[in-house]
């Protein structure tokens, strides 16, 4: 059974169809090819597959890809400038050493995207609380910690 | 993987004409724990029928009883106002149930019609009085939250019956509340878990409600120990007493997370800490 979904994503239209027994994230990377969505542990815990659906994180390997039709999806690589430089956040993360091998860093910036959003200038401790779905194995989140903080301070500034 | 059919119809009338022609579906709310169920093959559903479309579900309604549709998110419930104020326990314990990518998609009703003696949201509802609407085939009733949960898992509601809304009464004036969870992390299920509400008069507790969540099948009021509270002077020999009495009336279970006594000890200490600190009580 196939459904026909109409969404936005990364900011542009798009029409498809899918099995309706797929999930979000296997529409992304496996029909729409884009992988920059990880695919960690498929529970719920460890945020690798986070993107944003109407502007709000959610795992997309909990969300059942029907429900993405006339919805607003953002994923990693929808972050960037148009001139293919990487977006404020995503270069803290660079600058700060926020990323080591990766794997959790577009569910890491996607939830710390939502986060900004709503409160462009977070304390430690809500960023920590708006990061507690999005393990990281590598880096400790000190460093993740000081990337959101330096990604506010000069998104801060150039207002 | 697992294959089934997906169905997104828009209206109660809707759901149940498709639950009729298809019985053995499973209702989707959003999905957290399901789909896990699901990837894990636990469960195997031939189809899904999807309540998200359904907009008369959602939405709360403000009244000399709250109305809370079962389709509201807990992330709704962490920022309502009118939660925050009049239910504080319940926006508290939203605010604790797993990560904000789950809140932002786990509803109310799902919570509680999976019916974990864990669930987060049972606690506050249940001193709080709730009710919880059953709409089905032959039309609506109305049940306590009490007789709702019937064991681990295990509702009172038919399989053709969905719930549609959470029906709160107007909280007892001046109540003091607490909640409290015990997790090894923040985003853990609870190990023990603890919502009280004390009316006071000066040293009097005129009125006390207490509920535990995950050490017996269902989420519980404790009966005897609110009696052995309400109408005392209030001392911090009485809350140790209370603490004790509520122990006899748990039947907690050790498993991966906890063992039967740990939990024990800390549906003691947690409700004992609760009612000192609501009554001011200095240890």
């Amino acid at each position: 059974m196939k459904i026909d979904l109409s969404f936005t994503l990364n900011g542009s239209p798009i029409n498809t169809s899918v099995a309706v027994d797929r999930r979000l994230v296997d529409l992304l990377r496996d029909e729409l090819d884009l992988t920059g969505t990880k695919i960690g542990c498929e529970e719920g815990e460890c945020g690798a597959c986070t993107v944003l659906v109407d502007g709000q994180a959610v795992n997309s390997c909990l969300f059942p890809a029907p429900e993405v039709d006339g919805k607003h999806v953002i994923t990693i690589e929808g972050l960037g400038e148009s001139d293919n430089r990487l977006s404020e956040l995503q270069q803290a993360f660079v600058d700060q050493g926020g990323i080591q091998c990766g794997f959790c860093s577009p569910g890491m910036i996607l939830s710390a995207r939502a986060l900004l959003n709503e409160n462009p200038n977070p304390s430690q401790d809500e960023i920590r609380e708006a990061l507690g779905g999005n393990l990281c194995r590598c880096t400790g989140y000190v460093q993740i910690v000081d990337s959101i903080q330096t990604a506010a301070a000069r998104e801060n500034s150039d207002d | 993987m697992t294959h089934y059919d997906y169905h997104r119809p828009e209206t109660v009338e809707e759901v149940l004409g498709l639950k009729r022609v298809l019985p053995a579906a499973t209702f989707i709310a959003g999905g957290t724990d399901l789909m896990v169920r699901i990837k894990n093959r636990v469960l195997n559903p031939p189809a899904l029928i999807s309540l998200r479309a359904v907009t008369e579900l959602g939405g709360i309604e403000d009244g000399e009883h709250t109305r809370i549709g079962a389709l509201t998110t807990i992330d709704e419930l962490c920022r309502h106002p009118l939660i925050a104020e009049r239910y504080p326990l319940l926006a508290q314990a939203a605010r604790r149930l797993g990560s904000r990518q789950i809140r932002n998609v786990a509803t109310l009703g799902g919570n509680l019609c999976n019916c974990s003696p864990c669930a987060d949201t049972a606690t506050p509802l249940l001193v709080y009085d709730a009710q919880v609407q059953l709409q089905g085939p032959d039309g609506s009733r109305q049940v306590t939250l009490a007789e709702f949960f019937v064991g681990p898992g295990q509702t009172c509601s038919s399989p053709e019956e969905i719930l549609s809304q959470i029906i709160l009464p107007p909280p007892p004036a001046d109540a003091r509340t607490l909640f409290m969870k015990k997790g090894r992390v923040k985003m853990d299920l609870a190990i023990a878990s603890t919502s009280v509400v004390l009316v006071l008069d000066g040293e009097l507790c005129q009125e006390a409600r207490l509920a535990v969540g995950s050490v017996a099948p269902v989420a519980l009021r404790l009966p005897l120990a609110e009696s052995v509270l309400a109408g005392q002077k209030l001392s911090s020999e009485l809350s140790a007493e209370v603490a004790r009495v509520a122990t006899t009336e748990i039947a907690p279970i050790g498993d991966i997370r906890a063992s039967a006594d740990y939990r024990r000890q800390i549906i003691e200490v947690y409700l004992r800490r609760s009612i000192d600190q609501l009554a001011g009580i200095v240890q």
